[in-house]
């Protein structure tokens, strides 16, 4: 005789562990975002698109037997008929038997598991919580657009802003009671008219509303030496940007300029696909870009971030020229950011990290040019000291996130 | 909705329950708990335990049985039984009256497995569940507690998980402190005067339970560390007469389902949806070991030759190894087309490597051994604690070489427990290799 119950647990006995886990996924997912965004170049692209990312460290490892020729499987052959040396498929091997405690065998020798997620999801990972408090409130600020907005009633009050609606319900209400109080018979056919008391106006107040457009200009330097690499890393560097404004913008346009002695506005493929020789103006650039916001995106209608990336080579003429639009467009824009790829430049020592005024601006007083004479543009901008103006330098893919986070991080680096 | 009712069930849980009596079966009693899906996915997650310490694998594993049930590429089990006494079974309520009386049969056959069957005669069934409840118990007062939490209890438990099946291969096997293993290398010596051990040494013969030892020998161990490290080692020992009886237990249980029903003089409407379901159970799986057919089919011709009363004694005995090395003959394994093959990487590609002919069936036999439970889980061992207190491992070659990125992680896990310097001593490609 066995005993029946009508199981009474706790509702959802996983639920703490999924939890658990779902964030260990989330974190590791943050983790390799950096080599993802190295990888996955997609301006533009379509937030549902789903892209791989590798997730390290949630497997769980043990000691398991590689898949050598050593390592045997066994399997019943069920109606074929077999010969010695024959081939049988690729992934066999990799199955193990299917029994057995060996969870494990799964996927051997991969140290990674792929999580599919979509740019959306991966923005949110990257964003929702990079616990940048400060930049909610300062880069931020929205442009604001006066409006007016109904609130409440008055009584007086002009003609157009008149509520029948009010009006009518306190005619009714006049009308009811002087029906109880016998002042007026509903039978008769004498009218019972609106009255001067009865009538309600909107009330308006006026309200700042907040924009929620930006246009995103992308500047880039495609002259002879912004090699493939230089740009790789510029496109990183863009594609990062890009999902971060996308994600918080109901609407975002992006501009984007290429130039080498002079200016050009290209497609986004174009951008970075094709190359130019010659030498660089980079002010022919940044004039464009002060043509387009003048005559396409009004700066207290738009949200305007201009991102420039170059090698810092330019002609030592035109340095002058971009000193003065880049404070022009600086003060049009919520955020201008001058960033140099430079191969030399290999990270900063953690000491400078460690130092908490540094922080905010880690590049402050630092150069990878070794001779600070020359004249470059990257030591020239140096005095242009303001929020909404940063310089960031690139060497490889691991400083894309540092230069994005020093953009937006506001105070943690970590 | 549901074709059953618990009275339902009841009665046929009379008839079954006499016909495994009339078999001369003898199993601990069972309650069955009624579930629903979600509650099944939380029990499987869990391997069946009511009351199981926190750890994020098993968030995990119910959100792999999830996403594996909704694509359609398993069926949930009907049967999830646990070694205890009572035996606690579940039904999942959305399943029809047929799947539960397969499974309160098959129910009846692994309970009797769990009973009789040598491997388990050092398993405590009478209080597994109480055991493993102080343990969950133990491991939320540590996650609660302010000055350790969940991080630091990770991470020991992801540490001890990744060497959880170092423990000694066969139960019974009594853990000895190094005090009582003195003492028996003595009486050695005192009857073999040539035998001359070295004392001094730690271990002074080699530790297979990795998980005991650690706790035990490590330094700069916290005292909640350590018993963390054994509760996982307890759980484990749980685990092991199950891993080395898989198909057998699962051969035997289905056997037993199959005797049991045939008895019952099932209506029509109940009979052939079961032998729909019975066959798709024990289908051969191409190219691998489905335990219950290859349990399943073993018993069958036991029987078949040697009657069902010798087939219970062979239920009580052997163990997967014993068992295949025992009665995987020649026939067996050409009927079922048994065959070996290996991942060749100059060729990128498996290749067979024996079939079972009359050259080869005894190598593939060889070979099915290997893949059976435990087997598949390399064995590594504590040679010794150096002077300078460097814990030394050495891996049992067997022929196999480790899957080296897992090693390495694995390696990574044991410095954590250690808490100091590791080596681990193995073969890759005929070389010795060192961590």
């Amino acid at each position: 005789m066995s005993v029946f119950r009508k199981h009474e647990s706790i509702v959802d006995r996983a639920a703490s562990d999924r939890t658990r886990h779902k964030k260990k996924i989330e974190k590791a997912i943050k983790e390799s975002i950096k080599d993802v965004i190295a990888e996955e170049s997609i301006i533009g692209q379509n937030g549902k698109k789903k892209i791989r990312v590798p997730v390290k460290g949630l497997k769980e490892y043990r000691f398991v037997y590689g898949s050598g020729e050593q390592n045997k499987t066994v399997g019943s052959g069920g109606e074929h008929s077999l010969k010695r040396g024959q081939k049988i498929g690729k992934q066999r091997a990799q199955k193990g038997s299917g029994q057995g405690t060996g969870k494990a065998s799964d996927k051997k020798g991969d140290q990674y598991y792929d999580v599919e997620v979509s740019l959306e999801e991966l923005a949110e990972y990257l964003f929702a919580d990079l616990q940048l408090p400060d930049l909610e409130k300062k880069q931020f600020r929205f442009i604001t657009q006066e409006t007016v907005k109904r609130k409440g009633y008055r009584f007086q009050g002009i003609r157009p802003r008149l509520s029948k609606k009010e009006t009518l319900k306190r005619k009714i209400r006049r009308q009811k009671m002087a029906e109880k109080t016998g002042a007026y018979d509903p039978e008769s056919d004498e009218r019972f008219p609106f009255h001067k008391d009865d009538l309600k106006y909107h009330h308006i107040k006026p309200k700042a509303k907040e924009n929620s457009s930006a246009v995103i200009f992308f500047l880039m330097d495609v002259s002879g030496s912004m090699s493939q690499a230089r740009k790789y890393l510029a496109r990183s560097f863009f594609f990062l940007l890009y999902q971060f404004l996308n994600h918080r913008y109901e609407r975002v346009e992006v501009v984007f300029i290429s130039h080498s002695t002079h200016a050009e506005r290209v497609n986004e493929d174009d951008f970075f696909k094709v190359g130019t020789y010659g030498g660089t103006i980079i002010s022919s650039a940044l004039k464009m870009q002060m043509e387009i916001v003048e005559k396409e995106y009004h700066p207290n209608a738009w949200n305007i971030y201009t991102f420039y990336c170059g090698d810092g080579e330019n002609w030592a003429s035109d340095n002058e020229k971009c000193i003065d639009l880049f404070k022009e467009i600086k003060d049009v824009s919520q955020l201008t950011a001058y960033c140099e790829i430079n191969e030399s430049y290999k990270g900063l020592d953690d000491d400078s990290l460690e130092d908490s005024s540094v922080k905010t601006n880690p590049w402050a007083n630092f150069s990878a040019w070794k001779n600070e004479e020359l004249d470059n543009l990257w030591a020239r901008l140096r005095p242009i000291t303001d929020k909404k103006f940063k310089r960031v330098m690139i060497g490889q893919t691991e400083h894309i996130w540092m230069a994005f986070k020093s953009l937006f991080g506001g105070s943690k680096t970590k | 909705m549901s074709d059953w009712t618990v009275a339902d069930l009841q009665k046929w849980d009379d008839k079954i329950c006499r016909v495994g009596e009339d078999l001369g079966l003898d199993w601990f009693p069972i309650d069955y708990e009624i579930i629903d899906y979600a509650e099944m996915l939380g029990a499987m997650a869990y391997t069946g335990l009511p009351t199981h310490y926190r750890h994020w694998s098993y968030g995990k594993e119910y959100e792999r049985t999830h996403t594996l049930y909704n694509m359609g590429q398993t069926g949930l089990p009907y049967e999830m039984i646990i070694n205890s006494n009572p035996s606690i079974a579940y039904l999942m309520r959305e399943n029809a009256l047929y799947i539960h009386i397969l499974t309160m049969a098959h129910c009846v056959g692994h309970s009797d497995f769990f009973k009789q069957n040598r491997m388990f005669a050092h398993t405590d069934p009478s209080n597994i569940i109480s055991s493993f409840k102080s343990a969950a118990k133990y491991v939320r007062q540590l996650i609660e507690d302010p000055s350790i939490g969940i991080d630091k209890v990770e991470n020991i438990l992801d540490a001890a998980h990744s060497i959880k099946y170092q423990v000694p291969r066969y139960p019974g096997i009594k853990y000895k402190t190094r005090d009582q293993i003195i003492e028996s290398e003595k009486d050695k010596m005192m009857e073999n005067p040539d035998y001359n051990p070295n004392l001094s040494k730690v271990p002074i013969r080699p530790e297979y339970n990795l998980l005991r030892f650690i706790a035990e020998h490590s330094k700069n161990l916290e005292e909640w560390e350590r018993n963390l490290i054994l509760i996982v080692e307890e759980s484990s020992k749980y685990f092991i007469p199950q891993a080395l009886t898989k198909v057998m237990n699962e051969g035997w249980a289905c056997t037993i389902h199959q005797k049991i029903i045939n008895e019952l003089n099932l209506p029509d409407s109940l009979y052939l949806p079961f032998v729909k379901l019975h066959n798709q159970v024990i289908r051969p799986h191409l190219g691998q070991i489905n335990p219950y057919h290859l349990g399943y089919t073993l018993f069958q011709k036991i029987i078949e030759e040697k009657g069902f009363e010798e087939a219970k004694t062979i239920r009580e005995v052997h163990n997967d190894i014993t068992f295949l090395r025992f009665y995987a003959d020649e026939e067996f394994m050409r009927e079922h087309n048994y065959f070996s093959y290996s991942f060749n990487r100059k060729q990128q590609s498996s290749i067979v490597d024996d079939i079972s002919d009359v050259e080869g069936w005894e190598k593939v036999r060889d070979a099915m051994i290997t893949n059976v439970g435990l087997n598949r889980i390399p064995v590594v061992f504590v040679e010794e604690i150096e002077k300078d207190g460097t814990l030394s491992l050495v891996h049992e070659h067997d022929g196999r070489d480790l899957e080296m990125n897992y090693a390495r992680k694995v390696f990574e896990h044991i410095k954590t427990l250690w808490r100091g310097e590791v080596k681990l001593i193995t073969i890759v490609e005929d070389e010795i290799w060192e961590f």
